[in-house]
């Protein structure tokens, strides 16, 4: 049978992404996710004082900044043993679920169901309703996500400066405090967004929606009204199912959480674990487990895995060799995971995602069903902050610690951005930054062959998939954006030079 | 409303995809009238919205696709883009997605103005950081028609 391979370009904001494919027929046979440009942050940081860490390192990704910043200041808390009073943190949860909010709404409506308006479900029966909803620039969905997306990083803005990039949390707390005004301001975006995700996103209020917490109750649900099959979710739901995205993109079953929002107990509002896929069991998360593989990777080698503790990023391009990445292969537990908001929610225990996960495991149209679940559960939890700062105003927004440096040490700030499980490990000698490692969510599911051999994430969630038309594979844009790669996606023919994009 | 904004584009990290920015860092340099406003939107993508809203007038500034003409200075409204940004010369979701965006999100979008250099293809270097010698001498002319534009 012909052989053939396809090339796919994943342009992201904060870096470049390429899948290699090889067909077997109309059958994906072998994949290879690309890392194509070395970023080279780890490098940038050695040597440098440790709280340079909290202006450097929000610029590795113009999405999910916060996320970063978040993460680099919890390691260097961890070294000086800081603590933080409630309501930095609360101001710290309340601007990273914002930032998180505006990337799902995105990816869901202007990037994952805009593929639903390709001319190959011309005859489908809700075509005519997608195109309706999701068609760039024209469906009400689309536009309505353009117009109401924008506004939400404002309350970063609001407590931080400025977005993207910004450095306003710090060790011991966040720069600015929660004025009257400022609660105000920012929960008068929420309730405008709250709004409109009730009226054309779930077509219902926010707290019954929430209460769903069955496959039954769900497409009992979605049957119930008008409201709820054409809102932008039931749409996107229905329309998935016609066409099978909840029969493929499976992937992994091994799934990742580090959990997210720390709260004033000193743990998280999101749990973290790990949810082996072969036991069913949700366990603890031990960040100890980690280890990252070179073996398919442009570094310098080394055998096995390592810990990022241990870890180092010199980079040895062999652009000629059987290594294909500028992605490490991090594995947990020496198994290949997945992370993001499936993950999130089915380790934290939403009994509706664990439901539908049960009944059919983490499908394409699951991983993306479980982004707008949490971008519900956020809105939902951003209000709740902000009026638990209300009733805490004159609290301390920062405590000073005890020495102006980061003393000497090794930490680590473990936390969950859009994309999924996000950690910083550093360590600091002689007041320096002598380690840093950074692992990002894309890092788990992107991650290339490991010193075992054995696929990443995403190259699992394709191998075996059938297209319909090698000329033409929606069906592998529509799992690639289930998993949230965030731009446009081409893909060049090599074998014949032909050049064409994967709809739209 | 009343003000007009110069919103300048690009990469300087990567050869003449910086074309924007360097334009950026000259016009800095200069005296504006008050209602003028420099932004260096860098490859913000859909968050350059911000910078296009709440002024009458927008001029944006960036590098443009060869049709032969490398370092000729150009100067056309949005409706005259085709073709223009389908090198790889995307800065994440482009200009043209970022503009049909903006008629989305803007009951009266501001009058746009493109300002750019045709810059070739090969001149876009990935970690290459400065612009090749046609695209610098395209700098000073781009930063004239930017002055002569706002002065009417």
């Amino acid at each position: 049978m012909a052989r053939r391979i396809i090339q796919i370009d994943l342009n992201r904001v904060e870096g470049d992404l390429e899948f290699q494919l090889e067909l077997e027929g109309r059958e994906v046979v072998d994949a290879r996710c690309i890392g194509s440009l070395y970023r080279g942050f780890e490098q940038i940081l050695i040597g440098r004082k440790p709280k340079d860490a909290l202006v450097i390192t929000p610029r590795i990704c113009g999405i999910c900044g916060t996320a970063h910043l978040y993460s680099a200041v919890l390691a260097l808390e961890q070294i000086g043993r800081i603590a933080v009073p409630p309501n930095a943190s609360r101001i710290r949860n309340l601007c990273l679920m914002a930032e998180t909010v505006q990337s799902d709404l995105r990816q869901s409506f202007l990037f994952f169901t805009a593929d639903f308006c390709h001319p190959k479900y011309a005859g489908r029966p809700l075509y005519e309703k997608t195109l309706g909803a999701f068609l760039p620039f024209k469906g009400w969905a689309h536009r309505g996500t353009l117009e109401h997306s924008r506004h939400v990083p404002g309350i970063v803005a609001i407590f931080g400066g400025q977005w993207p990039h910004s450095s306003y949390m710090v060790p011991g707390g966040v720069t600015a405090p929660p004025t009257s005004r400022r609660i105000l301001d920012s929960l008068s975006i929420i309730n405008n967004l709250t709004r409109w995700f009730e009226q054309a996103v779930i077509g219902t209020d926010l707290g019954p929606w929430l209460e769903l917490e069955s496959a039954d109750q769900l497409f009992a649900w979605l049957e119930a009204a008008d409201t709820h099959a054409n809102s932008a979710i039931g749409l996107m739901t229905r329309m998935s199912r016609d066409i099978g995205l909840h029969r493929s993109g499976f992937g992994t079953s091994h799934m990742l959480s580090c959990g997210a929002y720390c709260d004033s107990a000193g743990g998280q509002m999101f749990k973290s674990g790990f949810l082996d896929g072969d036991t069913g069991k949700i366990e603890p998360f031990d960040q100890a487990e980690i280890a990252e593989h070179v073996r398919y990777s442009w570094f310098e080698p080394y055998e096995g895995g390592r810990h990022p503790f241990r870890g180092e990023t010199i980079p040895d391009f062999q652009p000629h060799s059987n290594r294909y990445s500028w992605s490490k292969a991090p594995r947990y537990r020496n198994e290949v995971v997945q992370t993001g908001p499936l993950a999130e929610l089915l380790i934290d225990g939403d009994p509706l995602i664990g439901s539908l996960y049960r009944a059919e495991g983490g499908n394409t149209w699951l991983r993306q069903f479980a982004r707008l679940r949490r971008t519900a559960l956020l809105l939902q939890k951003m209000r709740e902050i902000l009026h638990e700062l209300a009733a805490h105003l004159d609290d301390p927004h920062f405590t000073s610690p005890a020495a102006d440096e980061i003393p000497d040490g090794e930490g680590f700030g473990l936390i969950t951005a859009a994309r999924g499980a996000l950690g910083h490990w550093v360590q600091v000698t002689d007041g320096a930054i002598s380690r840093y490692q950074v692992i990002t969510p894309t890092a788990w599911n992107a991650s290339p062959k490991d010193s075992e051999g054995r696929h990443g994430h995403w190259e699992s969630s394709l191998i075996g998939l059938t297209v319909d038309d090698p000329d033409d594979p929606v069906e592998i844009g529509h799992i690639i954006r289930s998993h949230d790669p965030c731009l446009v996606c081409t893909v060049h023919l090599l074998d014949t030079g032909k050049r064409m994009t994967v709809w739209p | 409303m009343d003000g007009r904004h110069i919103v300048c584009f690009g990469n300087e990290l990567h050869g003449d995809d910086g074309f924007g920015i360097r334009v950026y860092q000259q016009l800095r340099r200069l005296a504006w009238p008050r209602d003028v406003k420099l932004f260096n939107a860098g490859i913000a993508g859909l968050n350059a919205l911000e910078f296009l809203t709440d002024c009458r007038q927008a001029i944006l500034v960036d590098a443009l696709a060869d049709t032969g003409n490398a370092g000729a200075v150009c100067v056309f409204k949005p409706d005259d883009t085709v073709g223009r940004w389908e090198t790889p010369i995307g800065h994440g979701l482009g200009i043209p997605y970022l503009l049909k965006a903006l008629e989305i999100v803007c009951e009266s979008p501001p009058d746009i103005i493109i300002v750019g250099a045709e810059v070739e293809k090969r001149a876009i270097k990935p970690f290459s950081p400065g612009l090749s010698g046609k695209s610098e001498r395209a700098v000073e002319k781009a930063v004239r028609t930017i002055q002569r534009l706002v002065s009417v």
